[in-house]
């Protein structure tokens, strides 16, 4: 029955009250274009929207705005477009594109245009004439933005009318940066173009590089002296990296400066060729099982002339002895010289900048590998207690995190409530496991090791039974989104930041709670000599189970943290577990500072085997465990080794 | 045979193997899904959509005039439980037809079996085409039904003049990037511009490869990155990303692993308009679309999605039944017959056809991701016969696959040879 | 660490510990006798119950699924003798397993492809050059990973003997290289459990790099498909490999029996118990373990050899560290320090894992909450290892011990 209400009222609602307008201005001009607007592509659609904005007409900036904002849609019956909005799922509000309201409609019949990204783009560049002189700043930002994406000849006097009258500073800067940008790239005059290459030089900016790589493009030729030419870049030898034999002869190919190489499988197909009564010249088919055998049959339809020689090594290199190679620039060799001074002052300044920024991403990966290890540093390097199941503390953090969430959807509160909350679980869940497992099993460490393990198993699988094996969302507060940005090439995110600042508070805390409270020196003692602690007054059981639950409540911690920068999972654990127990024992057991250095080291190093091999990260994971278990054969005590005594506990 | 009874058993055991006729009531469906273990979330949809799907044609009647009946068993994400199961399945359940398998190298590991016992498994996923086999229909996208037309997107309406191709190390990313390097060459891309890049399932530290792709604009060409990242690694792939600020005005990013229920993990404000390609998104405007959420959503809850191996397993299923109809019998032969030149209606408006060669033609989409976790869908192509061999390798550009007419899926159109009657695995 | 107060009790477990040496060895193992006679006997039962030779009432996937549980027995075997008796936990041997396993699959995979390249290329108009099969096999294989070309550590796949030399080879060399600088180093307990954890994950990575050449995650498959036995039925095949794992098996028990018994067996179970004390009586510590870590090492790759052709496929995922840590398990459970306890863990929880993960365990409804085994198995095998390390160090072979002391009072 409802059903049925709703129907007749889209059919009330479907009579719009007020007709649309196709004699409008605006609609003649969309009318002329209709087909490419329907189905817009970034390779038809200029010519319309290029009438819209030479159309004169106020509301051009509007239609291409919501046209750009998927506003638009298209009566399918007339071909009208008009502007709706959404009111559900299958109703709209519809406006003439000359403005008037005209009601709300089913949507049957009507067809949203979805401009791609690359026609918004268009659109954009198109909306900037207007943007530009726009009131709010805001606008003119986005005009601006429009620009640097896809830059155009006819920006450029555009930006040159409104510099002037730019009010705001900021804004200006950008503006005369982007005009600076577009005249090397569009510039009427080569001494313009030059003039402007001159103002970037060191400026590290990607746009720059961007602008003036195409300036400096090359191709190589072959002629048989080297030309005095201002285009020219050097000369080339051929069998050099830069310019391979194959290649240059594949050049003096292509100019018709030499024959074509006969293909590797031409002695095949010519074989094949002169099969005769079962024999290639005179050798029996069934023979030519080697390729020995085929080369000689060949060289005997060659003598027979039956066959034309393949090219041999010396003559491909007499050949290419005979002519010269060179590289040309492609564009105007004043500017390219220009440009190319530019950029080479650049480049070593890129270089350094990126090292730096890989070093960054080592100290950030590095406090990664920290606060995952940290609190394995307490119950492994401080009690000895091998803990299989730290990984899984860490996940039950990250939960903790993602169940604070569900209730609390303010992001900064949530964070905030959920990092002692995940402390106080995880302690909870490590003083409990102390309790009922490895309590009885001390002095006992390879049971330990087994135990933990079994907790491990238990607890991974809770997770995925509970929240699934899907990654669940732990997201940042929106203050930590973004990243510091140094310049083009150094940054680095918010979020990792804060990581690094959580592991070095940690850091302290260890060493205020190690060295400077009751507590720390009751574990010292403890974990030197138990009996003798235990006759001083101090119950080892007690400080046992309070170490063991610091050092798991700060794994639920980082499990936020972590969550926070990459996901939820059930089995976020297991892959921080190797590494931890990595970075403790190279560290040298024992010593948060050789912890400390442990992860610097381990972190570091898996950037640098990174860098060297761009294109595979897992070659870099497994290198780095295999220098680690090389490293361990040369310091089995880790980086830091304890001395004396305490290294036999 | 020396021994009478011996023979004898042997006899019956044979008469028992024998095809499972029509009226052999109830029909069993096989269901090889992980329902534990990595690949649990993804493949217990499937389970979940088969269960569905046979209780609905159950209510409509079942097939020839017998009841449906799902057997589901539980792979455990293990590879060779695959073959195990599947074993299990045609061997011990005696299923009529299987449905199931996501990863390649599971479907690589039950190939056997299901070759040797002479099964028929649909397989939903989008995968990397090069293997044809006799006993596997490919609902799923090939390569050129997913990853070519998404590049030619790029290419075409966005411009982008600078590839990054990043994924996950394994075969579906390897082949397929493969084949787009290979295409993007011979549409005049240089292979300088084109990056590659493979990380290990579940990476998380993204923040190098992130600055990496950022640094490949320095030489003013556009850049556009192709991911194939597989599973929970794209939650901190796209949490740099956004870090980063990169819009996809900036850097678009398509995926072809990343559909509604990897964007539930995920906060995709920050997101907007990156891109993902497949046949099939939830948000499709059809009645048969928007009785299937609804009735997926009845079923499971609100807040389930669908997503496009769902729209195989449907048509896949669909397509089976008509099949079966046809040849008036489940035998695995009568029905891979009938199979041939099937239609069925997308989800997304348009029919899907069975071709010769075990794959459908389907249309190809693309959308881009909207902060609610859904696609809005800004192309649509027509219907695209999928491939099994790609034409953008030089192996094998020159093989082809058909079943119907030659009876090879890897037939040698240069030599004229059926290479292989069964699959490469 | 105190372990000598509890010397006496540790070898009435042992086999033949303090017996006279005359006698041969047999009959000082009456337990060994007893092991082989009952592996006999089921294998026998198998045979003929399955459907290949006999009257079918277990089946073909049933079959292969008690072959493999005989060569995770004996993989159990090496563990416990380099675990149990030389106390060194090793959480590397499921790697050694898993390299067993490519080696054989390598000429598997390079066998079974070649006669189908050779076939095809018989059509061509010229007999093809030892080249072109090559190229062909290569492209056949890893077309799949998007390469055409041999790696070269498939030099020797086209061989049988040296792929099966290489299935002992490569674990035995890479065990020995391992131990004797991890040995050297004198890393020892948990440090070594760790190092050797760590070794496993790292193979477990490189593997699953395509650049690796053994086809990256896909690994080999097709491996039940022996070369040139194309009509042989699966049904076949699963009872030859059956009884080659069960005769691996037999002979395993009796080397390993043979091993720790007499003065080497002594040596090692001392160097478990206190190692610094054996290093002073004048033994060198490091080549005895040394010794076992690689002897057990070959076992391991012996036990994947036959392992992986019934299972079909091989994959990095088959040597993630978590393999080796349910091999622990198994040995755990099942009583360290004795073999037969070894065999009966591997079979008794693999067996029960098959059970209880393949659905066929009904479902608990407790009204509010359905347990399915699929879900809680494993919470329940992580717990039931933490009681039995708690409460049962022994394992179930403990039970054993039970019933010798209830027929001796």
């Amino acid at each position: 029955m409802s059903r049925l209400l709703i129907i007749l009222w889209c059919l009330m609602c479907a009579v719009p009250a007020v007709a649309q307008d196709a004699d409008a201005p605006i609609q003649q001009v969309m009318q002329a274009h209709a087909a490419e607007i329907a189905k817009a592509s970034r390779r038809t659609i200029q010519p319309a929207i290029d009438a819209l904005t030479d159309s004169g007409l106020p509301a051009a900036e509007i239609v291409l705005e919501r046209w750009q904002a998927k506003e638009m849609w298209q009566d399918e019956a007339t071909g009208l477009f008009v502007f709706a909005e959404e009111i559900d799922r299958d109703t709209i509000r519809i406006f003439d594109v000359s403005g008037p309201d005209i009601g709300e409609v089913s949507d049957e019949g009507y067809k949203q245009l979805k401009p791609n990204s690359g026609v918004r783009g268009l659109i954009a560049a198109a909306l900037v004439k207007f943007q530009l002189t726009n009131d709010s700043p805001a606008i003119r930002r986005v005009a601006l933005d429009a620009i640097a994406r896809d830059p155009n000849e006819s920006h450029l006097p555009a930006l040159r009318d409104v510099i002037p009258a730019e009010r705001s500073a900021n804004l200006a800067a950008q503006m005369t940066r982007l005009e600076r940008l577009l005249t090397i790239s569009f510039g009427a005059s080569e001494e313009e173009q030059i003039e402007a290459i001159a103002h970037f030089e060191g400026d590290l900016g990607v746009d720059v590089r961007g602008a003036l790589n195409p300036l400096v493009k090359t191709t190589i030729k072959a002629a048989e002296t080297v030309p005095e030419d201002p285009a020219l870049v050097r000369a080339l030898r051929p069998g050099t990296d830069a310019l391979s034999k194959s290649d240059a002869y594949a050049l003096l190919v292509a100019d018709d400066l030499a024959p074509p190489l006969i293909p590797a499988d031409a002695v095949r197909q010519t074989l094949i060729a002169n099969i005769e009564d079962g024999k290639v010249a005179g050798v029996q088919v069934a023979s030519l099982s080697t390729v020995q055998a085929r080369n000689a049959a060949f060289a005997t339809l060659v003598a027979e002339g039956r066959a034309n020689p393949a090219a041999t090594e010396q003559e491909i290199d007499d050949r290419l002895d005979a002519y010269q190679f060179f590289e040309l620039y492609t564009g105007a060799p004043a500017v390219a010289i220009a440009a190319q001074s530019v950029l080479s002052g650049i480049e070593t300044k890129v270089a350094l900048n990126q090292t730096a920024d890989l070093a960054l991403d080592a100290i950030s990966l590095a406090s990664i590998y920290f606060l995952a290890a940290i609190g394995l540093a307490i119950t492994f390097g401080v009690m000895g207690v091998i803990n299989m199941a730290h990984g899984e503390f860490i996940m039950m953090g990250a939960y903790t995190g993602y169940v604070v969430q569900l209730f609390i959807p303010d992001h900064t509160l949530s964070i905030l409530l959920a990092i002692p909350l995940a402390f106080m679980v995880t302690f909870a869940a490590g003083v409990a496991m102390e309790r009922l497992v490895i309590r009885w099993l001390y002095h006992r460490p390879l049971e330990t090791l087994l135990a933990t393990f079994g907790v491990s198993i238990a607890l991974q699988q809770l997770a995925k039974n509970i929240f699934g094996t899907q990654a669940r969302p732990l997201t940042a507060p929106g203050w930590l989104d973004g990243s510091l940005v140094i310049n083009d090439i150094v940054a680095i995110s918010y979020i990792r930041i804060a990581i690094l600042i959580l592991a070095l508070i940690f850091l302290a805390v260890f060493l205020i709670v190690m060295n400077r409270t009751r507590l720390g020196l009751e574990v010292r003692a403890v974990t030197q000599n138990p009996r003798m602690a235990a006759s001083m007054g101090i119950n080892p059981d007690r400080i046992n189970m309070l170490t063991f639950g610091f050092g798991s409540g700060i794994a639920g911690i980082a499990g936020v943290a972590i969550g926070l920068y990459a996901k939820v999972t059930s089995e976020m654990g297991a892959d921080y577990i190797v590494q931890s127990f990595m970075t403790v024992v190279v560290g040298g057991v024992g010593n948060i500072w050789g912890t400390l250095l442990g992860a610097a080291m381990v972190g570091t190093l898996q950037k640098v085997i990174e860098w060297l091999n761009p294109s595979n990260t897992l070659a870099a994971q497994t290198y780095m465990i295999l220098f680690i278990i090389l490293f361990i054969q040369f310091r089995p005590r880790g980086i830091i080794a304890l001395k004396g005594r305490a290294a036999e506990a | 045979m020396k021994n009478p009874i011996l023979g004898t058993t042997a006899a019956l055991l044979m008469a028992s193997a024998l095809p499972a006729l029509a009226q052999d009531c109830p029909i069993k469906v096989g269901v090889l899904h992980s329902l534990s273990g990595t690949m649990a979330i993804s493949e217990t949809t499937l389970k979940d959509t088969m269960e569905m799907l046979v209780e609905q044609q159950n209510e409509a009647g079942g097939v020839l005039g017998c009841q449906l009946k799902a057997v589901v068993v539980d792979p455990a994400s293990d590879w060779p439980l695959f073959a195990e199961k599947a074993r299990e399945l045609l061997t011990v359940h005696e299923v009529d037809v299987i449905f199931g398998n996501w990863t390649s190298v599971s479907r690589k590991s039950v190939l056997p079996v299901i070759e040797e016992l002479n099964g028929l498994l649909f397989y939903p996923v989008q995968y990397e085409g090069e293997e044809s086999s006799k006993n596997v229909f490919y609902t799923g996208a090939a390569p050129n039904q997913q990853a070519i037309p998404a590049t030619d997107y790029f290419l075409e309406e966005l411009g982008v003049e600078k590839f990054a191709l990043l994924g996950t190390d394994y075969v579906y990313p390897r082949t397929t990037n493969n084949i787009l390097e290979s295409y993007l060459k011979s549409k005049g891309i240089a292979a300088e511009d084109i990056f590659v890049n493979y990380t290990p399932f579940g990476h998380s530290d993204w923040s190098k490869i992130v600055a990496d792709v950022v640094a490949l604009g320095a030489d003013g060409k556009k850049v556009g990155v192709i991911s194939t990242i597989n599973g929970d690694a794209n939650v901190g792939f796209y949490k740099e990303l956004a870090a980063a600020g990169i819009s996809a005005d900036d850097i678009p990013v398509v995926a072809f692993s990343v559909g509604e229920e990897e964007l539930a993990g995920l906060d995709t404000s920050n997101l907007v308009g990156h891109l993902a390609a497949w046949n099939y998104f939830q948000s499709a405007e059809s009645d048969a679309n928007e009785a299937w959420v609804e009735a997926w959503k009845a079923r499971m809850g609100e807040d389930r999605v669908t997503n496009d191996p769902m729209e195989a397993h449907y048509i896949g299923f669909n397509m089976w039944v008509n099949a079966a109809t046809a040849a008036g019998t489940t035998d695995v032969d009568a029905v891979r017959d009938a199979m041939y030149g099937q239609e069925f209606p997308n989800l997304t408006g348009g029919t899907a056809v069975m071709l010769p060669n075990h794959h459908l033609s389907k249309p190809v989409l693309i959308g881009e991701i909207q902060d609610d976790g859904q696609f809005d869908i800004i192309s649509q192509t027509s219907e695209v016969p999928g491939d099994a061999w790609t034409d953008y390798l030089p192996e094998s550009a020159v093989l082809k696959s058909d079943w119907q007419e030659l009876g090879c899926g890897m037939y040698n159109t240069s030599t004229s040879t059926c290479v292989q009657i069964k699959s490469n695995y | 660490m105190t372990h000598t107060s509890s010397f006496d009790q540790k070898y009435r477990g042992v086999p033949g510990a303090l017996a006279p040496r005359s006698r041969p060895f047999i009959q000082r193992h009456p337990s060994v006798m007893i092991f082989i006679a009952c592996l006999a006997l089921f294998t026998l039962v198998v045979t003929v119950l399955s459907e290949g030779f006999g009257v079918g009432l277990i089946s073909t996937s049933f079959v292969k699924t008690l072959g493999k549980t005989l060569c995770l027995c004996l993989v159990a075997l090496a563990m416990d003798v380099v675990w149990g008796y030389c106390g060194i936990l090793s959480l590397g041997h499921m790697a050694f397993f898993g390299i067993g396993g490519y080696a054989i699959g390598m000429w598997l995979m390079y066998a079974r492809t070649e006669l189908i390249v050779v076939q095809s290329l018989a059509a061509a108009p010229l007999p093809p050059t030892p080249e072109e099969i090559s190229q062909g096999i290569a492209t056949q294989i890893f077309g799949v990973v998007g390469a055409s070309e041999f790696p070269p550590i498939w030099a020797f796949a086209h061989s049988l003997p040296l792929q099966l030399a290489a299935v002992v080879l490569v674990p035995g060399l890479l065990a020995l290289v391992f131990g004797w600088l991890a040995f050297r180093a004198r890393v020892t307990g948990v440090y070594l459990s760790i190092l050797t954890q760590a070794m496993t994950l790292a193979l477990a990575l490189y593997l699953f790099q395509n650049d690796s050449g053994l086809r990256g995650n896909n690994g080999l498959s097709g491996l039940q498909n022996l070369p040139g036995q194309a009509d042989t039925p699966q049904s076949t095949i699963s009872i030859w490999f059956f009884w080659a794992a069960a005769l691996a098996l037999g002979l395993g028990y009796i080397f390993c029996a043979w091993m720790v018994s007499g003065k080497f067996g002594s040596v090692i179970r001392a160097i478990r118990d206190d190692e610094a004390r054996v290093r002073f009586l004048g033994y060198s510590v490091e080549a005895y373990k040394l010794t076992v870590f690689t002897v057990t090492a070959v076992i391991a790759g012996i036990a994947g050899a036959l392992y992986y052709p019934q299972a079909g496929i091989i994959n990095p995922a088959e040597i993630a560290p978590i393999a080796s840590i349910y091999l622990a398990v198994w040995v755990a459970i099942g009583g360290r320090g004795r073999l037969y306890g070894a065999v009966i863990g591997a079979a008794f929880v693999s067996l029960l894992s098959t059970w209880f993960t393949g659905g066929q365990a009904p479902d608990i409804n407790l009204g509010v909450y359905t347990i399915q085994w699929v879900n809680w198995w494993t919470v329940l095998l992580g717990l039931s290892f933490v009681v039995v390390t708690l409460l049962a160090p022994k394992g179930i072979g403990g039970l054993f011990d039970l019933i010798g002391k209830g027929r001796k009072s």
